[in-house]
């Protein structure tokens, strides 16, 4: 099966002060497919999954050379938007973080940021957003309380309902499930299975069991370096390098 | 937690092998009890139906708390799964044993006519793969397997020329046909048997290096 990749990086390298810590990575990620990184604390995973939506930016001493592509545009060309470019490739973080604020305000803001006035159309985006994040059910009646009133499962799926409201082509999860519950964890993976009709997710993942389920494509990252990126089956299955037989047998790591 | 579940792999993995063995074991006793006409033998072999029974319930039952416990993968996760595979030949090897056995006391009151069979020699066979798969099983080492492909070939022409041989026996001297039919059963079993080596040996491929194969 060959799809188109949404993103690509070219011999990605990410210094912090002297230190390497991505490097050289060539990586192709398929359009509508889930791709999981999964490697020992340290390897580099989330520090990648920053890079695609330049929140490595944010750091000062950081140094990267190299080439990162959004479909065919280089994310570091000099003009590119950063504002932009995170509306393009959304993020969640490992613990939900919705602004304290009401529901309906934690969906509406990034729209609002980006433009959009119209109340009914913002009434638009809310529904559906929170819809496709299957939280629609549990907080239509509660829009206007405040999101900090929610439990953790359901403000990780607010979380995820705010990035879909800005209509992204990637969503970026570091480790989205570690702070949740079996069940939360559960409705999250449902979630990120029904995600990927309309969009791109590469999941940062500590649990390779979740990385198994859910994900398409996988990455074994080790000490800064990709080792092995293919087909989650066959990484799980019989992977071809005996760092990653070692790393997810559970004989290191 | 990843210690605990290597060492019991490794445990499951060896209590497996003791089972191909003891199904093995069967299976030339009971041939040897045949010859022999060695009816206390050959029931020593049925008493150990009961045995090889419940030894696959309880090595199965030990591989699915592994599955369950740890969701292994990669390397693992094919010892399990050839684990099983071993468990479930290992069984039927043990059973063509006690059927093997249980034809002695039928065969006790037919006449011998002393027809120059080779199942001995096929026998030898089929015992030698069972014991080569059993060894790459535990040492991993593909070596012993590589040509399970011929050896099959032999055992299979051995069934064929048994077969057809016992058939003119029968159209000569009816009286024979008892004991000719309990021959065919038995080459037919070993047949099967040498079979279910083939199978390990694929499986034990599989496990050791994630390809698939087949030996035919």
């Amino acid at each position: 099966m060959t799809t188109d990749a949404i993103i690509s990086t070219h011999h990605l390298n990410l210094w912090y002060y002297d230190t390497h810590a991505l490097q050289s990575i060539s990586m192709k990620v398929p359009k509508n497919q889930v791709t999981a990184l999964i490697g020992p604390s340290g390897c580099g995973k989330s520090t990648l999954l920053r890079c695609f939506n330049r929140l490595n930016d944010l750091i000062d001493c950081v140094k990267i050379s190299g080439e990162i592509l959004l479909a065919s545009t280089n994310i570091h060309a000099r003009g590119t938007d950063v504002v932009q470019l995170r509306k393009r490739v959304g993020m969640v973080f490992q613990k939900p973080n919705p602004f304290p604020k009401s529901v309906y305000e934690n969906i509406a803001y990034g729209p609002r940021v980006h433009g959009i006035k119209d109340q009914s159309e913002l009434d638009k985006i809310v529904e559906q957003s929170l819809r496709d994040a299957a939280l629609w059910d549990e907080v239509r009646d509660r829009l206007d309380e405040s999101a900090l009133g929610l439990s953790g499962g359901q403000q990780q799926r607010l979380c995820i309902a705010r990035t879909l409201a800005v209509e992204p082509e990637v969503i970026l999860m570091d480790e989205p499930c570690s702070a949740l519950d079996p069940i939360a964890t559960a409705k999250i993976e449902n979630l990120i299975d029904t995600l990927k009709r309309d969009y791109t997710v590469i999941i940062v993942t500590h649990n390779m069991q979740q990385a198994a389920r859910v994900s398409d494509n996988a990455g074994f990252m080790y000490l800064g370096r990709l080792i092995e990126f293919g087909q989650t089956t066959q990484i799980f299955e019989n992977p071809h390098e005996d760092l990653t037989e070692n790393y997810i047998t559970g004989r290191f790591g | 937690m990843s210690e605990k579940f290597h060492t019991e792999l490794d445990r499951l993995k060896q209590d497996t092998a003791e089972m191909v063995q003891c199904a093995r074991d069967m299976l030339s006793e009971s041939l040897n009890a045949l010859t022999g006409q060695d009816s206390e033998k050959a029931l020593q072999v049925i008493s150990k139906k009961e045995h090889i029974r419940e030894v696959t319930i309880i090595l199965e039952d030990r591989t699915y708390q592994l599955i369950a416990l740890y969701q292994p993968m990669a390397k693992d996760m094919r010892v399990i799964a050839c684990t099983l595979k071993m468990i479930t030949a290992a069984e039927r090897i043990g059973r063509y044993g006690k059927d093997i056995a249980n034809m002695v006391k039928h065969l006790q009151d037919q006449p011998d006519f002393a027809q120059p069979l080779p199942i001995p020699h096929m026998a030898e066979q089929v015992l030698g793969m069972i014991d080569d798969a059993n060894a790459a099983f535990q040492t991993e080492n593909l070596e012993a397997i590589k040509d399970f492909s011929l050896r099959d070939d032999t055992v299979d022409a051995l069934w064929h020329s048994i077969f057809r041989e016992t058939l003119t026996f029968m159209i000569e001297n009816p009286k024979t046909i008892t004991r000719s039919t309990y021959s065919i059963m038995v080459a037919r079993y070993l047949e099967r048997s040498g079979d279910h080596a083939c199978k390990m040996a694929e499986n034990i491929h599989y496990m050791v290096t994630g390809e698939r194969i087949e030996i035919k």
